[in-house]
């Protein structure tokens, strides 16, 4: 149980008013339109979208797993963490033609990317599946803000959901997407400087960086300070496997679009970015911020660990980050650092609340509904949608109660592993139609519960770690969506055509570009090349 | 470095070269360096620093390589964009395309 001071009461209510203050703010622009109250008005420099996925993607769960994992396994943990990297690639790959596109969403740009029948499917699919899964984020974030006051102040697990989720709901629906950013910007910066301090604070308390090193080697676990320290291909604590497919999906995934179920959140910040180059450079800066952020929280993890080295129930050492701040800071620093939780929390909830909310508005409201809405029409169909969205995180919160980490390799990775790949492959290769596509979705859907949990149930699969279910799901998915993409005819090329000539996509996209080049819609590379090299002569 | 270009037309910095290619594969890198670098660098050790001090040079040298083209290819689609937006709401209202 957390007592607080005079001080530690003032520095918390003082954060969440200010919080609420400076998204409120942001009223007036918020309803200008519906590209303001979702997009900011599509105008913003690189640092602003940068700065708020750095907040967005740093949740209240997020020290928990990041904890969990290097509680128990050192800095081979890390590896884990890494799946921001997807970033690395898609900074200069997918966020330059994904912001060449215009779409506010992913689901948009399947009817600009596919054509027909499929295209509207996929974006009927895509838009109502992200309004649920917002749903479901907001309630799995709001509900380890409920653990840790539970923890902390032993509060029933529901306030600290409903409470702080209520919270900033009102900014996020008085003012959308820009009071959404402007309160991200002094979130971020307010969750690194207490990161931070955390971590100066625990390596104090641990006797500091060196003694850590040597209290580890004490304990015989000298492992836990070797990244690359493996145990077999895969087997044991430390598998080589593991490790390959942390570098690969995330990595590799950067070609593609949504090959992460942070791309989502992501692309609204891509499209509110002012310029191509803006947007690469805040996806990039933003995920940097993340990883460096993570390489801070490691110190603090393992001086919680040489302070308790011998805990096994993994909801205690998951709160390894949380202990560390409310035990070893002096009265008065505890209101901060709480005050920087919710910080952390504000800025994921209200973010996914907005994002949840432009799904249903955009693609389903404005797309199938009513597409001659007005922007004051739209504005208030994303309000509404933003306090429904808030109302379903409640339902999954409470669904999903204390086990915070259990669902969250198969809801954000093993249930979309099936899709990595054609994921990939809408973006580089053009003849991965939209039949190809949607049934590659349908075909994971059914299969990753199969694999998952139907066939180890009955003794049919053997129970197999995340990883190798990962590599699984992959190829039996492709053996649905390889055939009835050779089966079914390719898009049509006026649409193919268009999207190439936009966005100008990476990979293979040959017939799509010859044909753009006979309409006269680009330069034949050979003229291209002739030319620079003429202005090269010139130059030299 | 006369094998890394620096001035780009715009319909030059629209297709995808080597340049890009040289972002791709140090991008990842840098975040790998930096992730381990930094982490190993606050325990104070000496491999930390050294995996530290590569990942900001690549880092640098990944911007010097890649910012002069994303600058051309900003400036003359941003130029575009509006016309874009206007398409775009047209393919938005679908119902108005039938």
């Amino acid at each position: 149980m957390v007592h607080f001071s005079g001080l530690d009461y003032f520095w918390s209510i003082a954060y969440i008013l200010l919080t609420v203050f400076s998204g409120v703010l942001f009223y007036r622009l918020g309803k200008r339109s519906g590209a303001d109250f979702f997009l900011a008005g599509r105008g913003l420099p690189w640092w602003l979208p940068a700065t708020s996925n750095f907040a967005t993607h740093t949740a209240t769960d997020t020290p928990m797993w990041f904890s969990g994992w290097v509680y128990r396994s050192g800095m081979y943990g890390i590896w884990g963490s890494l799946f921001a990297g997807w970033c690395a690639i898609s900074a200069f790959v997918s966020t330059r033609i994904f912001r060449r596109s215009l779409a506010s969403t992913q689901a948009e740009w399947q009817t600009l990317r596919f054509s027909g029948l499929p295209a509207e499917l996929m974006r009927g699919w895509m838009a109502g599946w992200q309004v649920a899964l917002n749903m479901f984020i907001a309630g799995w974030v709001g509900i380890a803000m409920g653990n840790v006051c539970a923890w902390a102040f032993n509060w029933p697990i529901w306030y600290g959901l409903v409470i702080f989720s209520t919270l900033c709901a009102i900014y996020a629906m008085t003012s959308g997407f820009w009071g959404v950013i402007i309160a991200d910007v002094q979130q971020g910066i307010t969750m690194l400087f207490i990161i931070i301090l955390v971590s100066i604070w625990a390596a104090m308390a641990a006797g500091g960086p060196t003694a850590i090193v040597e209290k580890i080697q004490a304990l015989n676990r000298p492992e836990m300070l070797n990244p690359f320290h493996f145990t077999g291909f895969v087997t044991g604590d430390y598998p080589l496997l593991w490790l390959i497919t942390m570098i690969i999906v995330p990595f590799f995934g950067g070609f593609g679009m949504a090959t992460h179920s942070d791309w989502f959140v992501e692309a609204q910040r891509i499209q509110s970015a002012d310029t191509i180059k803006s947007a690469s450079y805040s996806i990039w800066s933003g995920a940097a911020a993340v990883i460096v952020r993570n390489s801070i929280w490691v110190i603090a993890v393992l001086a919680f660990f040489v302070l308790n080295p011998y805990m096994t129930d993994e909801s205690q050492y998951q709160l390894a980050w949380f202990r560390m701040g409310f035990e070893y800071f002096p009265p008065g620093l505890v209101g901060f650092f709480f005050a920087a939780i919710l910080a952390i929390h504000f800025s994921t909830v209200s973010g996914i609340l907005n994002l949840g909310a432009m799904y249903a508005t955009r693609d389903l409201y404005n797309h199938y509904i009513n597409p001659k809405a007005t922007d004051k029409q739209i504005v208030r169909m994303g309000r509404l949608w933003t306090l429904l969205v808030l109302l379903g995180s409640f339902f999954f919160g409470m669904m999903i109660g204390k086990d915070v980490t259990k669902w969250l390799f198969f809801a954000l990775w093993l249930m979309t592993a099936g899709t990595w790949l054609p994921n990939i492959l809408q973006v580089i290769w053009w003849r991965f139609n939209g039949w190809g596509y949607l049934s590659a979705w349908v075909a994971n859907l059914g299969i990753c519960w199969l694999v998952v949990w139907i066939l180890p149930a009955f003794g049919i699969l053997p129970d197999l770690k995340d990883f190798q279910q990962f590599w699984l799901l992959m190829v039996l998915v492709a053996l649905v969506y390889l055939p009835v993409t050779f089966l079914t005819k390719p898009d049509d090329m006026d649409r193919l055509v268009k999207v190439y000539v936009q966005t100008r996509p990476i990979g293979f996209w040959g017939p799509v570009r010859r044909e753009a080049e006979r309409r006269g819609l680009l330069q034949k590379k050979e003229e291209i090349d002739l030319r620079a090299e003429q202005e090269a002569r010139k130059e030299g | 470095m006369a094998w890394v270009k620096r001035k780009w037309l715009p319909h030059e910095a629209d297709e995808w070269t080597k340049e890009d290619w040289i972002a791709i594969v140090l991008s990842p890198l840098s975040y790998i360096f930096i992730t381990f670098g930094l982490a190993l660098s606050l325990f104070l050790l000496p491999s930390g620093f050294i995996m530290l001090a590569i990942g900001l040079v690549i880092t640098v040298f990944m911007f010097w390589v890649i910012d002069p083209k994303l600058s051309s290819i900003s400036k003359e689609y941003e130029r575009k964009q509006h016309k874009y937006l206007d398409d775009l709401e047209q393919i938005q209202r679908w119902e108005e395309q039938k």
